[in-house]
């Protein structure tokens, strides 16, 4: 049907649609999906999702809006979520962001020129017993140094 | 019927009423910012916390119900200290700039402020800052960083306009009220999220700085925009109106009134009016006394003359009854702008008959004839009442230029006139009184009266229909009702809003 939301993501989201009390429940799902297919979620395909639910679009977007795990803007390949929250921070995690962004020369937030990575700050991702440590994309990497975490990012960026 | 006891006085109410609403229904003062009686329950604000005996912690008033025996009250040293609380909260990052606030001297924040604020700002953190005089649409500004996120507004487009334009976004201190790619918040009843946001956060463009609200009157009347004839309040001083707001009036327009119908006081101020009566002195309209061009006319012999009358459906029934006595056996034409339309309805309020008294007209005057049919040298003498909303009446130029054939012209209008040549033998021009300077009623759609009232005088050689017949059978005294003495407004308690 349209651009932004596959034939098949479709499929999937009339079926979440049903599977709970209220369709309401279904924009998260929804969003998840939308998220998969293109790393992001725009008001554009907000806004197509609103006419796939028939949910008014200012719902949807309250709903993206509010939870940190919809990315507001396009990410590179590799989304880098480091925590910098107390255990993190305790062990390196900031001085850890930063060398990441150095070494990709890439600001916060933002997406290297080459496309492969966007590094964010972020606040506990529930590991602190293996501090520091940070997120790619849906994975956790865990008791970190400057070193090994550029390794594993080489590693996954190739 | 349930007994409870609220702030030690005994009262009943009804199952199911909630314990705000018991205060309500008392007039007894209660907080609250996100309780509105025409939506639904949010229950964000925390404002309205009461003690309820028994119960060991606070309850919020707009969420609870009434039950048998309950000993309720709100001036409890404890809700006291708990609403000085929610009040903190809401202003950690409000920036108290009721100096340049539109809102000031009708805002509910402001009134808490006063009431429990500590002025100065306990927190060591810096207020977040948000979007200031934000554009939200052709109508409306947004403030965020005043805005207490109570929801009102987002519960209205949701709920009675049904057009979900407004959400609040994000999380936490970043939350704000915003559309959709900042699309326009513009539909036909959006004003209505002005007068429901409890603080500054949206204002209307067309009312925004014009007045401070402290030195305006305000007078219950009747919206003459359409055949719905809303409940409002007309808001004014010695210079005239600035601006109309709905008022509670549940079997008619609930609490909100359309958008359109808020342009109703532009026609009715002095760059808009006729301001003095005119009769023809030698083939040119001259300014003359109300009282000269009243002696002109009534001593003109109108014994066997063939008189036309066009009238509209915009004047008061009782008027209609005036004239018709005054003028009785003369042809009465009814003057319509959009007939065709006549019958729509938008679901909510807007009607398309743009009258507020087609009904009044037509019960009045039995025997009315379409005014297309209507010419004007068919007859001695041409009554034509022109529309105070003259906006309204595409047709309006045409009408007017359709008078020059008369023979004998008496001319009523409340809008200022062009230049017109006209080799009529006499011509009476009067100024007329619209909805805001007058009594009296009109008959709405469902045929149910509603009731104006004067708020002012703005044109004070303007009559209204009925004066002028009155003062032509007596003989010239004139006794027209002026506006006379100022009575002190209240800002914020005005019954009926909320
Ligand atoms: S803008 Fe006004 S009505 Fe809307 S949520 Fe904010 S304070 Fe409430
Ligand atoms: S619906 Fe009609 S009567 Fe009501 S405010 Fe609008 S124009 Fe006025
Ligand atoms: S009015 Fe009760 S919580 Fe806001």
């Amino acid at each position: 049907m349209s651009e932004l939301i596959k034939a098949d993501d479709v499929e999937f989201i009339k079926k979440e649609m049903v599977r709970y009390e209220d369709k309401y429940s279904a924009i998260i799902p929804s969003l998840y999906k939308i998220q998969a297919r293109h790393g992001w979620v725009s008001e554009d395909s907000v806004e197509e999702l609103s006419k796939v639910m028939e949910i008014p679009s200012a719902d949807i977007l309250e709903v993206r809006n509010f939870y940190t795990m919809f990315n507001q803007k396009p990410v590179g390949k590799l989304h880098i979520q480091v925590c910098t929250n107390v255990s993190c921070a305790m062990n390196g995690g900031r001085e850890l962001t930063d060398h990441i962004c150095k070494k990709y020369n890439v600001k916060k937030g933002e997406v290297s020129s080459d496309g492969t990575v966007t590094v964010n700050q972020v606040e506990c991702l529930g590991s602190c017993d293996t501090a520091p440590m940070m997120q790619i994309n849906d994975k956790y990497w865990e008791n970190l140094t400057n070193e090994s975490a550029v390794e594993i990012i080489e590693k996954l960026r190739s | 019927m349930l007994k409870c006891t609220i702030n030690g006085k005994e009262v009943e109410v009804k199952e199911g009423t909630t314990i705000i609403e018991a205060y309500k229904e008392m007039q007894e003062d209660i907080a609250h910012y996100c309780w509105h009686p025409g939506l639904s329950i949010a229950g964000v604000c925390r404002l309205c916390v009461v003690e309820i005996e028994g119960n060991p912690r606070l309850q919020i008033a707009c969420n609870t119900e009434v039950r048998d025996g309950m000993v309720i009250s709100n001036v409890s040293d404890k809700v006291e200290e708990a609403v000085r609380w929610g009040l903190d909260f809401h202003l950690i990052n409000h920036p108290l700039d009721c100096p340049i606030c539109d809102q000031a001297g009708e805002c509910g924040l402001q009134e808490q402020y006063m009431k429990y604020g500590q002025y100065d700002s306990s927190m060591a953190e810096n207020k977040v800052k948000k979007r200031k005089v934000v554009d939200l649409g052709p109508k409306i500004v947004l403030d965020a960083e005043r805005c207490i996120l109570c929801s009102r507004c987002v519960r209205f487009t949701e709920e009675i306009s049904k057009t979900n334009e407004l959400g609040i976004f994000n999380r936490g201190d970043h939350s704000m009220i915003g559309t959709v790619k900042d699309k326009p918040l513009d539909n036909d009843y959006s004003v209505n999220t002005v007068d429901i946001c409890p603080v500054g956060a949206l204002t209307s463009k067309d009312f925004r700085f014009q007045q401070r609200v402290w030195y305006l009157e305000n007078t219950a009347t009747t919206c003459p925009g359409c055949s719905t004839g809303c409940s409002v309040s007309v808001y004014h001083n010695k210079e005239g109106a600035y601006r109309v707001k709905p008022r509670e009036d549940k079997e008619n327009n609930g609490y909100w009134m359309c958008d359109e119908g808020r342009n109703v006081y532009k026609f009715v101020n002095k760059e808009a009016r006729l301001l003095s009566a005119k009769t023809l002195n030698s083939g040119k309209l001259s300014s003359v006394r109300l009282a000269q061009a009243l002696e002109d006319f009534t001593s003109f012999n109108r014994e066997g003359k063939k008189v036309g009358v066009l009238l509209t459906g915009q004047n008061t029934t009782e008027e209609y009854k005036a004239i018709l006595e005054m003028f009785a056996g003369a042809d009465f034409f009814h003057w319509k702008n959009n007939e065709e339309k006549f019958n729509d309805f938008d679901g909510l309020l807007k009607r398309g008959d743009k009258n507020p008294n087609t009904n009044g007209l037509i019960e009045t005057i039995s025997n009315l004839k379409d005014a297309k049919s209507f010419n004007a040298s068919n007859y001695d003498l041409t009554v034509a009442v022109m529309p105070e909303n003259f906006l309204v009446y595409e047709d309006y130029n045409e009408k007017l230029e359709s008078l020059k054939a008369s023979k004998n012209l008496l001319l009523f209008s409340a809008a200022k006139l062009p230049k017109m040549e006209l080799k009529t033998e006499n011509t009476w021009v009067f100024p007329l009184k619209t909805f805001v300077e007058k009594e009296g009623s009109y008959l709405n759609h469902a045929k149910t009266e509603r009731r104006i009232q004067k708020a002012t005088s703005i044109v004070t050689e303007a009559v209204a229909l009925n004066e002028f017949a009155a003062a032509v059978s007596r003989g010239l005294k004139i006794n027209i009702n002026h506006h006379e003495s100022r009575k002190q407004n209240e800002f914020t308690n005005i019954p009926g809003q909320y």
